[in-house]
């Protein structure tokens, strides 16, 4: 057998870096484990469970972080990021750039009383608060909006229904108003507004047509009157033309299953539709503007 | 009798309507007919169309054009027109009569009872056909437990899919000690292929309401919503006016009837996302919260809206209500089979030649609902299979076409009950291509709260996704089931648990195709475009140019009385030409696979007529 000599180092510490660590070091070589971060175990440590087997995800990973502690062989090397990689295989030379921890590595033990002590982490930071204002433009209609809604209980989705369809999108400035004026945080609104696919962050145009992809439409062709849209539009799935005419989208299953294939244009439910038909239906809605 | 369901709305129903009521004008019969609207008639294959009471005619397919010979010929001259009857396929006589049409002779009508007879804006129209007697009878001579005695006797089963005994839920609800309690109606059908829910919306949404009073009663609660999908403005529209005009005769309110029972209704409107028709996230969805579904237990019914108790229901399952207080359970368990009692309503669409909504009882076969009531498949293609339950069902092959429909049957072939959408495909469909259809569809509307459900569904997608791309490898399949499996265990919600049916139930069924897809490069439905090859025949080219004037990207080489050739390199495969190459020359073939090498083609077009010279010799 032949002697081991040298050293290696594993740059990254999540739950890859940390089973090839100990897996070399078992083997007999010196390890080096390096990660940019304050700890390692990566992102593993902030999940609860794994796909696909849906283990708990700290119980794969704790005994490993025990293990790499204690091995003799492994040196953790945290908060420090790779300045160079020089050499060839074999014989790597890596320059390492520490960064600063204000205080002595060897004597701490990992207690954590000086975070919840620190005074500037704690310090309540005054929030900037300016209000927002509404664009006249859209003053009248959202006053009234909100008025109508606002002593119901949950009036958020209906609150957000309402704007979107008085304007045909959300306009980023009145959702801030919503949530100064109804007291939702503008994360939530957001996290509501993007979550259903009816709302829209960007303006869309006058016609929205809505290409029905449920399944009846889907066996009887809908994909193909998806493309000859797209061609006739000359835009994208999801894309509004310059004269803000149209926006083209998909939507799942208008109900209209009779009438298969079928697109809804506004609230106009065009049925069994032939790619023939769609450069005629398009030039209506041209001609009316 | 005129059908304004959205069908018919979107054929043009009310411009019929018009011409209609013009033209008896013009006759002067103003006082001997009248026009009246329903709700959807259910056979939305046929629309726009009209029953002539009392006699019962059916016409079809209506244009205003026919309509003054229709009031000359049939009002006037009393002969109903042949030429607007149903005519089957394969029959030259017409049907006059709607009882003897097969769409409607095998149906059993219990929730439907009043479609196409009743004005759905009308309140007096639903009163006239024994509406809101059940509340009566209940409000005057039964307790809220003999209420859900009833239920519970008639074995009635939640018709949103999964069949959970309703009077058991109704029973768990009314001992909760907490107050005060909700309920909710479920109209967030999202499945798409299924619109049961939106048609008893739209042609009878005082049965519902009915039914939502007669739970709130027995469970003892004063507060309801409906929630709907945005998408059927119709259906809301009906909903709305029937809640105000229930409102003004007292049947919704404080002290209904006189009794000192109140119980309000309001309708929240969904926007866009499948996961709120599970019933934690449309709980979450009407609160304003991220409307992502949550563990259960607790259940709703111990634990809903605001905290609260909350009993949910599908449509179809409070529209049942009313029916069995007024006929009784004893009536109600006789139909149907040993665990599955009653009717159920599936939208029968896809390739069929009657497409429509039916209502059959429990346990009728596959095979009548495709062949007697459907009339088979159009164009004399073969049966391939019936795709049952939306994206969480699965598909039904030809060789089980005789399982009896109840929930224990589907769910024993791999599919399931689910809403009752239920899809007829031939031998055009591609089983890999819906099976990634349907994939897409849960891909795109997984909440993203579970791992398995958000990324499982990424990797059965893009596997499928190559498979339909011509990209398969060996192991593929085992790969599908393996995630399939794993998704389905190991996700919290409805969707998640049931996403990889499709998947697992067409590769139990038709394995032979996704194997042809692999190894032979082969899509035999020739539906997977980057394994078919589209070819213009030379010896049936009649050089017409109508395929070479209609391809979108000028893929096609040719002049007039010259066979055309299409440019391999150019054809985007979006099969213009083959609509368009009319049929009695019909040039223009798919091929795949192997097939594809078997075509030779010519190099250079040339004139028709040098080929009849070759035939010639």
């Amino acid at each position: 057998m032949t002697e081991k000599v040298g050293a290696v180092a594993v740059l990254g510490g999540g739950i890859s870096g940390m089973q090839a660590a100990l897996d070399l070091a078992e083997s007999g070589l010196k390890v080096y484990l390096v990660d940019n971060k304050p700890s390692i175990g990566g992102v593993m440590a902030q999940l609860d469970k794994t796909f696909p087997t849906n283990d708990c995800a700290m119980c794969t990973m704790a005994p490993r972080l025990v293990e790499i502690g204690r091995h003799k062989d492994i040196e953790i090397i945290t908060l420090s990021d790779i300045e160079k990689i020089e050499g060839e295989a074999g014989n790597f030379k890596v320059i390492l750039n520490k960064k600063p921890r204000y205080l002595n590595e060897e004597k701490c033990t990992g207690c954590g009383t000086c975070i919840t002590n620190c005074p500037t982490r704690n310090k309540v930071q005054p929030l900037e608060k300016t209000k927002v204002e509404l664009e006249p433009q859209y003053e009248e209609k959202v006053l009234e909006i909100i008025k109508i809604n606002k002593d119901r209980e949950g009036p958020l989705m209906a609150i957000l229904q309402q704007i979107n369809s008085a304007f045909n999108y959300l306009p980023e400035n009145v959702l801030k108003y919503v949530s100064q004026e109804v007291g939702y945080p503008l994360s939530h609104i957001l996290m509501i507004a993007t979550f259903y696919s009816s709302f829209s962050l960007v303006p869309r145009g006058k016609h929205v047509i809505n290409v029905c992809m449920g399944t009846a439409c889907y066996v009887k062709g809908s994909e193909r009157l998806m493309e000859r849209l797209s061609d006739v539009l000359e835009i994208k799935e999801n894309e509004t033309t310059p004269d803000m005419l149209f926006t083209l989208k998909s939507v799942r299953c208008i109900g209209c299953c009779g009438l298969a294939p079928a697109a809804m244009i506004g609230d106009n439910v065009y049925g069994k539709l032939s790619t023939k038909d769609i450069p005629g239906i398009i030039e209506k809605y041209k001609t009316m503007g | 009798m005129l059908c304004t369901g959205t069908g018919c709305v979107a054929g043009g129903a009310f411009r019929i309507k018009e011409t209609l009521e013009n033209e008896i004008q013009k006759q002067g019969l103003e006082k001997e007919i009248s026009v009246i609207i329903t709700g959807c008639n259910g056979f939305c294959g046929q629309g726009p169309l009209l029953v002539v009471q009392p006699d019962e005619i059916f016409y079809g397919f209506l244009n205003p054009e026919d309509i003054p010979f229709l009031v000359q010929e049939h009002f006037l001259k009393g002969r109903p027109v042949k030429k607007l009857m149903f005519t089957p396929p394969e029959k030259k006589e017409p049907i006059p009569l709607l009882s003897e049409i097969p769409f409607f002779k095998k149906q059993m009508l219990v929730v439907l009872r009043n479609k196409g007879i009743i004005d759905p804006e009308k309140i007096d129209d639903y009163v006239a056909r024994d509406g809101y007697t059940a509340l009566e009878k209940v409000l005057i001579s039964m307790t809220p437990d003999e209420v859900i005695d009833e239920i519970t006797r008639s074995g009635l089963r939640g018709r949103g899919g999964a069949g959970f005994p309703t009077g058991t839920k109704w029973k768990i609800c009314r001992t909760e000690q907490k107050t005060p309690k909700y309920i909710i109606c479920n109209c967030d059908e999202g499945d798409p292929g299924a619109y049961m829910d939106r048609s008893v919306f739209e042609s009878d949404p005082h049965t519902v309401i009915e039914g939502m009073i007669l739970g709130a009663y027995a469970i003892g609660v004063s507060r309801g919503y409906i929630y709907a999908r945005t998408e059927y403005p119709l259906a809301i529209k009906r909903m709305d006016l029937a809640i105000s005009h229930a409102r003004d005769y007292g049947l919704l309110g404080e002290n209904i009837l006189g009794t000192d029972f109140s119980f309000n209704l309001e309708i929240r409107e969904g926007s866009g996302a499948f996961v709120c028709g599970e019933e934690t996230s449309l709980i979450h969805s009407i609160e304003g919260k991220g409307p992502e579904p949550r563990q259960r237990p607790p259940f709703p019914a111990e634990f809903g809206i605001w905290d609260c108790p909350t009993v949910i229901n599908n449509v179809e399952t409070w529209a049942n209500v009313p029916v069995i207080i007024n006929r009784g359970a004893d009536w109600f368990s006789k139909i149907g089979t040993e665990t599955s009692k009653g009717t159920k309503i599936f939208s029968l669409v896809g390739k069929i030649n009657n497409t429509g909504l039916i209502e059959v009882p429990m346990g009728i076969t596959l095979r009548e609902v495709v062949y007697d009531i459907g009339g088979g498949i159009p164009d004399d293609k073969k049966f391939k299979a019936v795709q049952t339950g939306g994206p969480s069902g699965g598909c039904i092959p030809y060789s089980m076409i005789d399982v009896p429909i109840d929930y224990e049957s589907l769910t024993n072939a791999g599919s399931m009950m689910g809403s009752g959408g239920m899809i007829v495909m031939d031998e055009d469909t591609c089983m890999v291509d819906v099976a990634k259809f349907f994939i897409q569809f849960t891909n795109d509307e997984s909440c993203g709260k579970c791992t398995t459900c958000r990324d499982g569904s990424d990797a059965l997608l893009e596997v499928l996704t190559n498979i339909t791309n011509g990209n398969g490898k060996e192991g593929d399949l085992e790969f599908l089931e393996e995630a399939g499996n794993a998704i389905k265990d190991a996700s919290m919600c409805g969707l998640g648990t049931t996403l990889p049916n499709p998947v697992l139930s067409t590769l139990k069924y038709f394995r032979d195709e996704y194997e042809a897809h692999i190894k032979e490069s082969m899509c035999p439905a020739l539906v997977c475009k980057n394994l078919i090859k589209y070819y213009i025949l030379p010896e049936k080219c009649t050089g017409c140019r109508l395929c070479l004037k209609n391809c979108p990207p000028g893929a096609i080489k040719g002049e007039l009385k010259h066979i055309h050739i299409i440019d391999q390199s150019k054809c985007t495969k979006c099969g213009t030409c083959l609509d368009v190459c009319p049929t009695k020359v019909s040039a223009i073939i798919k091929v795949s696979g192997k097939e594809t090498e078997k075509i030779t083609g010519i190099e250079e077009p040339y004139p028709v007529k040098r080929r009849e010279k070759e035939i010639k010799k």
